[in-house]
């Protein structure tokens, strides 16, 4: 068993900064990886996953520098190695799945071209017996009609489709590694399971090894042997699977292990250190948000109502191609009522943000559409004061940090940039303001007069759900609010969420691809498949006990993350 | 918390280098190790400053037709006026000195292109920010505009311009407006249509702001930077421009010669030897946009990402 392929002995990589000192990405990390042994490294963004993995094929930017240590590879201390001397490496030896299938392949190139270009480059085989060969590695990754996809171009197949045809790719040389970095994190999850599933029988079957580079803890616990957990470059803890993700030893992993939602159970908050502000700007900032009116509609009645909303975008005919009509939502009736949060799962294209969309009034409904806010159909409201209080009344997280802040403005002024502009706050107030909101979100008050770059994401997250609440909203919608953050990171802004609502009693509509997610923060649910709901009702059914099979399919193909039983 | 979640300090190190970032690390970032686009940022310099104080160094007023003497024309360079004063550059056949005329020209030569270029670009800006936000018919008209006049030959419209409203420094800076808006228009719209589908614009729907306040403080200034890259080089492009219809005659008056004038006026003499009327405000003309360019290109390659890193 021990038959070491890889050993990492104490690398060191550093990056020169502007100031002429030196950035570790990797400091002192080791590691061993044994033929045929799956191996994952995991960590949040910016520990240095990656980089481990271009050190090994020596595709590390050209300033980066080796201070100590290096990577052994099969003997051969591929660090000090010169650039030519890679060309034997790259494929032949090693091959590497990158994050993105349908930009890893060629555009422009058919995929037999793309699969027999790699034969021919690192093996024997020429000509015809490229061309089976080609199409038997294609059977092998489980490719449907492998014979029709050689004349095929990358974007006439799916990222699933495209992301096994790289598979075969990089297994054409019979490497004894594989690098797969982030090889599922765009591909949806009933995609991912299968493809996962391909790419360990492949390897098992030629005696592969793998080096898997992940954020997904799930991932993780279905498919590797050995994890070795990496937090700013260093190394936190390693072990078997099961060990480090059932008993973490160090409180990054145990913080790590416990901010991953879990499909089976809710837990009340997340098991995260939370960043309180400043409790007397968090009363202030509460007195305001509470003094919104109270105006609810009758009891017991839903505080959003919506029935037939449906969507057709449609594409004007051109010279060159006939008009088209794409129905991306159809007929989605439900009620939200105050306090609660519904949840809309789907994977991506499923119509799901489009709804949200639909009721921000950011998209204009099919016709026969009604939506009743607060007991008043929506487009009965006819002054422009109304409107405006309806409009502002409604307000949305978004899902990207990086562009949902106006680059241009501070943080306080992103915050209440509108509020003056409306003249309902002075200046003076309005900074109060921004300040008090910025506590309340978990952020400094100082930090009201940053630009937007000087954030992360998860701050950057912060404020946009500051500038949110700055209108004194009763409902959000919450688009996918933590699909771009870092897993510690989303547990802090979930319990934010929570702890606003629990506060405020606000009402959400929360999107998100991701059902543990949903199970966490939702009471009902709704599932989407092609614009339709497929099925809807208590979390606690829909995502235990399904009844619909598109919503069992989704549940049985999440990667389950569950420590006391990982092996 | 414990040993293994000691961090590096580069993440907070990086902002506090974004807030002390002044003009002068911009500056040094952007002309570092490029000394043709120094030179060139120096000759801006000192032509800007010959023109500004053209009055104060000039040793004569070519305006001022009491101190021309018909007895001082077209003397060669380094020869000296009836009045006694030095001609570094010699005289024209009016007996105007040149090296005068030149910083008289090249005042009204950068006055014109500079006015032309700013309002022609704010045209261009604020036609292609509407065409952007409203769409529909409003931009039909706006980007159908633009491509009439991106169909015409500059120069040809222009002609067209002058020969309707005649000749006159107005009248130049109108007919170089029509030519600069609509590449600026072009490019604006591009821009700001990929900013309006950025979620900080669906925010300030949502606030409830009017589509005037979203386009000045929200759109404006996330699609204005790719117009002040090429800002100079529309600068230089007028320079040339003005001088051409001056040289045909149909640019600004013979009172008020620019350097394109200067050149034409040249003409008549060059094959009687005498070089200097015509290739000195040449001179001045080619070495100007010269400078402008360069200048231009490098900012045109910082403000290219795909090319940072690799000069």
């Amino acid at each position: 068993m021990s038959d070491p392929l890889i050993e990492v002995d104490e690398l060191t990589i550093a990056y020169p900064m502007a100031d002429g000192r030196a950035f570790r990405a990797i400091d002192k990390f080791s590691m061993t990886v044994n033929r045929g042994q799956i191996v994952g490294i995991v960590g949040e963004s910016g520990a240095g996953k990656s980089t481990i993995g271009k050190a090994t094929l020596g595709l590390l930017d050209e300033n980066a520098v080796i201070d100590t240590g290096g990577v052994l590879l099969d003997e051969v201390m591929v660090t000090k190695l010169e650039e030519h001397a890679f060309t034997d490496i790259r494929g032949n030896k090693v091959g590497y799945i990158y994050q993105n299938p349908m930009t890893a392949l060629n555009p422009v190139l058919t995929i037999g071209e793309q699969i027999i270009e790699a034969i021919e480059a690192n093996t024997s085989k020429r000509g015809a017996e490229a061309r089976t060969y080609a199409i038997e590695l294609l059977k092998q990754a489980e490719v449907p009609l492998p014979e029709e996809r050689l004349s095929q171009y990358p974007h006439q197949l799916s990222g699933g489709l495209c992301q096994r045809i790289v598979f075969a790719i990089a297994i054409s040389a019979q490497p004894d590694l594989i690098i797969a970095d982030e090889p599922t994190t765009a591909l949806d999850v009933t995609v991912q399971k299968a493809v996962l599933g391909t790419l360990v029988k492949l390897t098992r079957r030629e005696n592969i090894a793998i080096i898997l580079i992940t954020h997904d803890m799930g991932v993780v616990a279905e498919m590797c042997d050995y994890v070795y957990v990496l937090r700013h470059g260093k190394l936190i803890e390693e072990g078997p699977t099961g060990q480090v993700l059932r008993h973490p030893s160090k409180p990054y992993s145990r913080e790590l292990m416990s901010a991953i939602p879990r499909i089976d159970t809710k837990v009340h908050r997340f098991a995260v250190p939370g960043g309180l502000g400043n409790a007397e700007d968090r009363e202030r900032a509460i007195d305001y948000l509470m003094a919104r009116k109270a105006d609810a509609g009758e009891k017991g009645a839903p505080l959003l109502s919506v029935s037939n909303l449906s969507k057709t975008f449609t594409a004007k005919a051109t010279a060159l191609k006939a008009a088209s009509a794409f129905k991306a939502v159809s007929n989605v009736s439900f009620d939200v009522f105050p306090g609660e949060t519904v949840g809309i799962v789907g994977e991506s294209g499923s119509g799901k943000s489009t709804v949200g969309r639909m009721i921000l009034g950011l998209h204009t409904p099919d016709r026969g559409y009604e939506i009743t806010y607060r007991g008043r159909n929506v487009d009965d409201l006819k002054t422009k004061a109304e409107k405006l209080a309806h409009r502002q009344s409604l307000q949305c997280i978004f899902q990207d940090p990086y562009s949902s802040l106006n680059p241009r403005m501070t943080a306080g002024d992103n915050i209440t940039y509108a509020l003056r502009a409306h003249g309902t706050l002075d200046k003076a107030k309005a900074r109060n303001l921004a300040g008090d909101l910025m506590e309340l979100v978990g952020l400094p008050r100082a930090a009201t007069r940053k630009m937007p770059h000087a954030f992360s994401g998860g701050e950057r997250q912060r404020i946009g759900i500051a500038r949110a609440l700055s209108f004194r909203p009763d409902f959000i919608f919450c688009d996918e609010p933590t699909s771009a953050l870092d897993v510690t990171v989303q547990a802090e802004i979930l319990n934010l969420l929570k702890d606003l609502q629990d506060q405020l009693g606000l009402t959400l509509l929360f999107v998100s691809h991701d059902l543990a997610v949903v199970r966490q923060m939702c009471n009902r649910v709704m599932v989407m498949k092609g614009g339709e709901v497929v099925e809807a009702g208590e979390c606690d059914k829909v995502l235990v006990s399904p009844d619909h099979p598109y919503t069992q399919g989704l549940l049985e193909s999440m990667p389950r993350f569950r420590p006391e039983e990982a092996a | 918390m414990s040993a293994d979640t000691t961090t590096t300090d580069a993440p907070s190190l990086s902002k506090s280098e974004a807030k002390q970032a002044t003009f002068i690390d911009t500056f040094a970032k952007i002309f570092g190790g490029h000394p043709a686009a120094i030179v060139g940022l120096i000759g801006i310099v000192i032509f800007v400053v010959l023109a500004v104080f053209a009055p104060l160094i000039a040793p004569q007023d070519p305006y001022d037709q009491a101190q021309l003497d018909i007895l001082d024309s077209l003397q060669p360079p380094g020869s000296h006026l009836w009045d006694g004063t030095p001609s570094l550059l010699g005289t024209d056949a009016l007996g105007r000195d040149i090296l005068s005329a030149v910083l008289y020209g090249l005042r009204i030569s950068l006055f014109v292109a500079l006015v032309a270029v700013i309002v022609g670009s704010a045209i261009g800006v604020f036609m292609g920010l509407l065409a952007a936000m409203k769409g529909g018919w409003v931009e039909t008209v706006i980007m159908r505009m633009v491509d009439l006049k991106m169909s015409f030959p500059g120069i040809l419209l222009a002609l067209m311009v002058l020969a309707i409203f005649g000749t006159g420094i107005d009248k130049v800076i109108i007919a170089l407006i029509i030519g600069a808006w609509a590449s600026e228009a072009r490019l604006v719209r591009a821009v700001a249509l990929s900013e309006l589908k950025k979620e900080y614009i669906d925010a300030a729907r949502l606030a409830g702001l009017s589509d005037w306040r979203i386009m000045a403080r929200f759109l404006f200034p996330n699609s204005i930077s790719p117009v002040l890259v090429v800002l100079p080089m529309s600068i230089s492009g007028a320079i040339g421009a003005e001088a051409t219809l001056s040289f045909l005659g149909v640019g600004v008056p013979i009172t008020e010669p620019s350097l394109g004038l200067l050149i034409a006026n040249g003409n008549d003499y060059i094959l009687s030897g005498k070089w200097w009327i015509s290739i000195f405000p040449g001179l001045v003309l080619v070495t100007l946009v010269l400078c402008i360019n360069v200048v231009a290109d490098r900012l045109r390659d910082h403000a290219n990402p795909y090319l940072r890193g690799k000069d």
